[in-house]
């Protein structure tokens, strides 16, 4: 939602287009020294912040940092930064102190949090603290007096906003604004939910439930599209602090253990809606490839599973297996997940919460039986886990990672040199090294992959497809 | 009558104390990380840490609750954790929903509900006894969201007549301010009516049978009058004290009503927060339902003294 709400207030820098490269946005004219050490950057001309004040580098310099203290691939480009300076008003300039190809990309990331443009006024709060004022230059103002914290949200047109000349692709591209307000409503309830939208009570619903399509594909009215084409990726974090999976073989088990498809149908039911992915990089996107992956195309292979867990030394202790109760996906794949571990042969305890209580819990390194635990289920946007260093959790950098706390030093070499190379090619040759390594070690598993499709009424049209968020800008309502 | 008044209001006071302490131990020794959820997934546990430092969470609990305590005692009741908005200002912009929800359901409710006890007592026995109670049966068996989803679905979908979600406010017109509310009372008030009747048929069978009403009948009174005016009066304090206590099934009633119905009032907020495990909303919820519903049944026992002179002297 935070996401949803930026890109409605608030501009980027660039922003990634539609085949996944980054254009410039709020800048204009852009280009590195030689030595691709020295980025000079120059805003538009007509940016505008939402109290009529220009858009300059005082305030951009301070966004920058802001959004680098929080956004795990900032952090990365932070290590390699020398100094982010304002050249006068309007230019800018990033030294690096080590060449880094990724530059642009990591700032066009529609990853959260985003490298959202505020005043700085708004941009020198403490990034952990919540900012006391929404004024953007995006395409929408927020209209503050008419919104409900919790409840609705309105964002009425920017009428001085000067959007970009080229057509929208992505979250790049002219952001032309075609209708005067969007109120986002939050509706708890999907059955009430789909029937406002059938009643015509509201235009748009982001999740319609997939159990529901039947009843609302026969409404002539009504129009579905798949608005991130990437969609969604179940990933499960194993413990490799805790016994059995701090042991690579027993980690290795639960790759032949565990088939996907099982594990996302009783929610999602029809395969057009999601399917299986070997790849340690989200299927569909560039770095998506085959190496390492027998485990998968052979199938779930029970008797192969038994094998290395006893290899591994499994000496049948309980797995803690965390179950998020209130989300109705999390839920469904682990109780699928935990029969699929019995078969087996694995002990399984199978502790439902709410997704509150998992992230509380999943922090603690404490042995499984003394409040720690041994597999929680979780889930990204399909572009988090499309390279190996925008989300923290595709790092295996131990305790001082994520939970789970993987360790592998020529995981660590390889998205070091991944980052570093300067050719797509090169990138994808370095993915494949990767994956080979990661099915080798296993950081983690996933459990497939979906797209949600949204509903919105028939009259409502010009959607642009990107991943994360949904954009309201070139949707006009006839 | 003042004094009383005092002292009763007085004594609320332990009475809101206890519950100020068992809400906030049940809160914060359950599981769940408010840090953690504003944070989101892609947040290292460092950032976690300072967030969670940030909101207090770091200290120990008996410090939490002594702040906490410290500024409710001020009237404060704290800022959301994760909309930074104070609580009151967040209760505020939810309460005209809630209290209007509150208000149409209680005064159908109580309306249909005498009405029909009523009518019940005076048919005894009869198939219209037997209609009524079962109605009031299945009123208080059904869950409220079955009773919402088919209202929405009979009234909204295929019938078109009123709205299936939202809430106008009573400053856009009583009438848009009706129409969404009239399918939100009806599913809330069901269980109510339910109570109300029951307990007003019964009631009124007692009265029915002292010997004054027989008094009355043998004098030729006409059933009407010897219903609302002579039995219906007698009945009345058993009635109230029912529906003082309804008003805790109302409560529970309206936070499930306002998220079938998506009415942005009081109980959305605190399902939302106890999802988000946003304290100071959950607890500052807490203390003013709670304070409400002490102080209803404050005024259902003031309401007996002009109900029963009796009482009175």
């Amino acid at each position: 939602m935070s996401a949803y709400h930026g890109a409605m207030v608030y501009d980027t820098l660039f922003g990634i287009d539609g085949e996944e490269a980054p254009q410039p946005q709020m800048v204009g004219k852009y280009g590195a020294s030689d030595d691709k050490l020295t980025w000079t950057f120059e805003l538009r001309d007509g940016l505008r912040w939402h109290d009529g004040t220009a858009v300059t580098t005082a305030d951009v310099v301070p966004s920058l940092k802001r959004w680098a203290a929080r956004n795990g691939a900032a952090q990365l480009m932070m290590q390699r930064v020398q100094a982010i300076e304002a050249k006068d008003d309007k230019t800018f300039t990033i030294v690096l102190k080590e060449r880094f190809g990724l530059l642009l990309d990591t700032l066009a990331s529609s990853d959260t949090p985003t490298c959202f443009m505020m005043r700085k006024r708004e941009a020198e709060t403490d990034p952990m603290q919540k900012i006391d004022q929404v004024v953007g230059s995006g395409p929408f103002t927020f209209n503050v007096a008419e919104t409900k914290a919790g409840s609705q949200y309105v964002y009425d047109k920017n009428a001085t906003y000067v959007p970009r000349g080229e057509p929208p692709s992505g979250i790049a591209g002219g952001k032309v604004v075609k209708v005067d307000r969007v109120i986002y409503q939050n509706m708890p309830d999907s059955q009430t939910a789909v029937a406002a939208l059938q009643a015509g009570e509201i235009d748009f619903y982001e999740i319609p439930p997939i159990d529901l399509m039947a009843q609302l594909q026969s409404d002539p009215n009504l129009v579905f599209e798949v608005l991130s084409e990437l969609g969604t990726v179940g990933m499960m974090r194993v413990n490799h602090l805790q016994p059995p999976f701090d042991n690579q073989k027993v980690r290795q088990a639960l790759l032949y253990t565990v088939k996907q498809e099982d594990m996302l149908r009783p929610t999602f039911v029809d395969p057009k809606w999601f399917h299986g992915c070997g790849s340690f990089f989200t299927c569909g996107s560039p770095m998506e490839n085959d190496a390492n992956m027998a485990w998968y195309t052979g199938g779930q292979n029970l008797a192969k599973a038994r094998e290395l867990m006893k290899e591994g030394g499994y000496d049948g202790r309980p797995i803690v297996l965390l179950q998020a109760t209130n989300i109705p996906y999390m839920s469904n794949a682990a109780t699928v997940l935990a029969q699929q571990l019995r078969s087996a042969g694995f002990t399984v305890q199978l502790e439902p919460m709410d997704w509150s209580n998992v992230v509380q819990r999943r922090t603690s390194k404490a042995p499984p039986d003394k409040g720690g635990w041994n597999i929680f289920i979780t889930s990204g946007g399909g572009s988090s886990y499309s390279n190996p260093y925008i989300d923290i959790g595709m790092a295996a950098n131990g305790e001082k990672g994520w939970y789970g706390w993987p360790t592998n030093e020529l995981h660590e070499q390889l998205r070091e040199k991944w980052i570093n190379a300067e050719t797509l090619a090169e990138r994808k040759a370095i993915a494949r090294q990767i994956q080979d390594n990661a099915w080798n070690f296993v950081p983690h598993l996933y459990y497939g992959q979906w797209t949600q499709p949204v509903a919105h009424r028939k009259n409502v049209t010009g959607w642009v497809h990107v991943p994360e968020i949904i954009p309201f800008w070139n949707v006009q309502k006839g | 009558m003042i004094g009383t008044i005092v002292r009763r209001l007085l004594s609320m006071l332990p009475v809101m104390g206890v519950v100020a302490v068992c809400v906030f131990l049940l809160l914060h020794l359950a599981p769940g990380d408010p840090a953690a959820i504003i944070a989101g997934e892609n947040v290292s546990p460092e950032n976690i840490a300072r967030i969670r430092a940030q909101l207090g969470l770091d200290q120990p609990v008996w410090r939490q609750f002594l702040v906490w305590v410290g500024s409710l005692l001020t009237g404060d009741l704290g800022q959301s954790m994760f909309w930074g908005d104070s609580v009151t200002s967040l209760i505020g912009q939810r309460a005209e929903p809630t209290i209007s929800l509150a208000f149409t359901t209680v005064m159908v409710a109580v309306f249909l509900a005498i009405g029909l006890g009523v009518l019940a007592a005076a048919c005894a026995g009869t198939l219209v006894d037997r209609l009524v109670m079962g109605f009031a049966v299945m009123g208080f068996s059904v869950p409220v969201f079955v009773v919402g989803y088919l209202l929405i679905f009979v009234f909204a979908i295929n019938l078109k007549w009123l709205p299936v979600q939202g809430y106008t406010p009573i400053s856009e017109g009583v009438a848009p301010w009706l129409r969404n509310l009239v399918l939100p009372s009806i599913a809330l008030g069901m269980a109510y009516v339910a109570l109300i009747a029951r307990i007003t048929r019964t009631t009124m069978l007692d009265v029915l049978a002292e010997d004054y009403m027989r008094t009355a009948k043998a004098k030729g009174v006409a059933m009407r009058p010897m219903l609302f005016r002579h039995a219906l009066k007698n009945a009345a304090v058993p009635i109230a004290t029912v529906v003082g206590n309804g008003v805790a099934l109302l409560i529970g009633g309206v936070v499930i009503t306002e998220t079938v119905f998506n009415i942005p009032g009081v109980g959305r907020l605190v399902v939302d927060a106890i999802a988000r495990r946003d304290y100071p909303i959950i607890q500052g919820v807490i203390m003013v339902f709670s304070g409400v519903y002490v102080l209803v049944n404050l005024l259902v026992d003031l309401s007996y003294t002009f109900l029963d002179p009796r009482i009175r002297d």
